[in-house]
């Protein structure tokens, strides 16, 4: 391998990568304003709802209002819910007239005297998200009105409401402040640098491999005297700059994103802001050393996402078939993550930290919780390094296989 | 001096079809050599080996003192291939994908420069060098896909149904350029199915027919033994002794 012609062969793919506007814009300039626009939109629009939802006079449909006892309905009224009398609870809600009914069939304060019982009935539309918090509300008002009416008869009774309450349940958190500020979001990062590089790295491992052979410019290529060795390495090595650029991108846009949020959110929020905040990997120790280890787990993730991209597009024979092959990748980095949230639940040994790209995953995890035990780092770099080559080996190998290179 | 191309009972078979059975020729320095046969008779299979693409099932051959099996790198450093179906970069420039061939066959920044300039006299390259490949008519990229072929001035030149897709002017621009290219020292291997372009181009032929080499002589005597006033009757009464032998032999 001569190291100036596998520059000769990226630069090339760089420039035209470079060239190619629509690529650019969804290399660098989609992740650097969607991840901001993303973490920010979100709560803004749902912070925004709920926050109307819980103020908000919220009409309640009545069948049988003359049955309601007036203590019942104050604690309703202070639920900002406003009555309305209507004849059919099912008809009602399904007609869109209000979101929930209260029905009752009989004089509630009647049935209730001498301790006796009554029946409510909440008419309500389930899975429909507007009327189930509507609903929250009237259940809400069932619990303290039901709690006042005990109280009452356990007076009445001659007893102190406290004996419904024979224990007191004190929770203790027992885990280690760095257990607490583990950053239960170490997880993103890595995940993104997966995903962008994906993204990011997919124009130019396409336009590389099964683009060449579709325009009819890979047969040339081969016929000059440039090893093929060269050719992969050169073309795994701009499909890695784009990849980079796009995770870079994406994670200058997710601390954007951090930033305005924090400024936006954590003063409303108080103590609990700073909880999210720890939650979120935010506030941590990380040491120079931790540091080195995280760019340097995520080069060889990225670089091990752009070797898949070189092997798979180098197989296919035209762009859409090599994107047919990719679409599903960025699934299967999810299952990872998926994976991860049940570490505890699976109890994982050395081998865990042999799987692809999970290995990163809980690398990240002992970092930012400050237990990286170095077999464990070996394991985990020296399995990614031999599968990368054994990727490149694979996309090389199609090289030389006259069925991959005339597959038309 | 020996022959600058040597192929020796060259045979490539695709699962059970043999897309080339036992062909043998050579090209001599100074020599515009045509294949000629319809598509599918092995022509550019034949050619493909002699690029080092395809390795061959039996036989061998030499290019310019090479061995395409022992020495398959300096094979490809000795020639210089157009192709009809051939594409450029959309989004180079042609003086960008000159250099960028130039480059990987190791020529320094004056040498490429140099050969554009004979090049652009040669083949009339003009804002070719200037404009982005992706808005090039058809004969514009084929002026590209020769310059690259010849940047460095290689001694083997292989072209392989090289007007196929062109316009009347575009395809008249190719032939002129192997009928004027400076032959010397050099060897032209020409396949086509076109017989005129054989007619006017090259010095010897053979006639590939369903992977065998059928016949072989200079263009004149080829039609003068058949009787034929043309190539293209030449070429139908080889054929058709063939096919009928065929029929014979069944």
């Amino acid at each position: 391998m001569r190291p100036v012609m596998i520059w000769r062969v990226a630069r090339k793919e760089i420039l035209s990568t470079l060239r190619d506007t629509r690529a650019i814009v969804s290399n660098l300039l989609i992740p650097l304003v969607l991840m901001p626009v993303v973490m920010l939109g979100m709560p803004l629009l749902l912070g925004g709802l709920f926050e109307r939802e819980a103020t908000n006079i919220t009409p309640i449909g009545v069948v049988g209002m003359s049955n309601l006892p007036a203590e019942f309905v104050a604690v309703l009224e202070a639920q900002n819910v406003e009555l309305v009398p209507v004849d059919d609870g099912v008809t009602a809600v399904q007609n869109g007239d209000v979101d929930v009914v209260i029905g009752v069939t009989e004089p509630l304060a009647a049935a209730l005297a001498g301790n006796g019982s009554g029946t409510i009935s909440i008419y309500s539309k389930q899975g429909n998200m507007k009327s189930e918090l509507d609903a929250s509300k009237v259940q809400q008002a069932v619990a303290i009105f039901q709690q006042q009416v005990v109280a009452l008869r356990l007076v009445d009774a001659g007893l102190d409401p406290s004996v419904l309450q024979p224990l007191q349940v004190q929770n203790v958190d027992a885990s280690t402040a760095a257990e607490r500020s583990s950053g239960q979001f170490s997880w993103l990062i890595p995940f993104f640098i997966a995903i962008w590089t994906l993204t990011g790295g997919q124009m130019t491992a396409v336009d590389a491999t099964a683009g060449e052979k579709e325009r009819g410019t890979l047969e040339v290529l081969l016929v000059a005297p440039v090893r093929r060795t060269e050719v992969v390495v050169g073309k795994f090595l701009a499909t890695l700059t784009f990849g980079l650029s796009a995770a870079l991108m994406a994670i200058v846009g997710f601390l954007i994103g951090g930033a305005l949020l924090s400024a936006v959110f954590l003063p409303r929020l108080g103590d609990q802001g700073a909880e999210i905040v720890s939650m979120m990997g935010g506030g941590l120790n990380v040491n120079l050393l931790s540091i080195v280890v995280l760019v340097i787990s995520a080069l060889l993730l990225a670089a091990l996402v752009a070797a898949v991209l070189i092997g798979i597009s180098l197989f296919a024979r035209s762009f859409k078939e090599a994107q047919s092959y990719i679409a599903p990748l960025s699934f299967v980095f999810i299952i990872p993550v998926v994976l991860l949230q049940f570490k505890d639940l699976i109890g994982l040994g050395n081998e865990a930290y042999l799987i692809p790209v999970f290995n990163v995953l809980l690398l990240m995890d002992d970092v930012v919780r400050g237990v990286v035990d170095p077999g464990r780092l070996a394991l985990v770099w020296g399995s990614m390094l031999v599968l990368i080559l054994l990727l490149l080996g694979f996309a090389h190998r199609n090289f030389q296989r006259e069925e991959v290179i005339f597959r038309s | 001096m020996s022959a600058l191309i040597d192929v020796r009972n060259l045979s490539k078979s695709f699962g059970k079809v043999k897309a080339v059975d036992d062909v043998s020729f050579s090209v001599a320095a100074g020599e515009v050599y045509g294949l000629l046969g319809p598509n599918g008779a092995g022509k550019t299979t034949t050619l493909r080996v002699l690029a080092t693409l395809l390795k061959p099932d039996s036989g061998g051959a030499t290019v310019a003192g090479h061995d395409v099996l022992k020495a398959p790198e300096a094979v490809r450093a000795s020639i210089g291939v157009v192709n009809g179906g051939m594409g450029l970069y959309d989004r180079l420039t042609g003086r960008e994908i000159l250099y960028y061939f130039g480059r990987l066959y190791d020529l320094e920044e004056q040498q490429i420069e140099r050969r554009i300039a004979e090049l652009d006299d040669l083949l009339d390259l003009r804002d070719t060098l200037t404009r982005r490949a992706g808005g090039f008519s058809t004969g514009m990229a084929q002026k590209i896909v020769i310059a690259r072929a010849v940047l460095h001035d290689p001694p083997v030149i292989f072209f392989d149904e090289a007007t196929s897709g062109l316009d009347v002017v575009a395809r008249r621009a190719v032939v002129d350029f192997v009928r004027d290219y400076p032959s010397k020292g050099r060897a032209v291997v020409y396949s086509t199915h076109v017989m005129s372009e054989v007619e006017e181009l090259c010095d010897r032929a053979s006639i590939i027919y369903r992977g065998r080499k059928i016949a072989e002589d200079s263009v004149d005597e080829l039609k003068r033994s058949n009787g034929s006033n043309s190539i293209e009757e030449a070429f139908f009464r080889l054929v058709s002794r063939v096919d009928m032998g065929h029929e014979e032999v069944r």
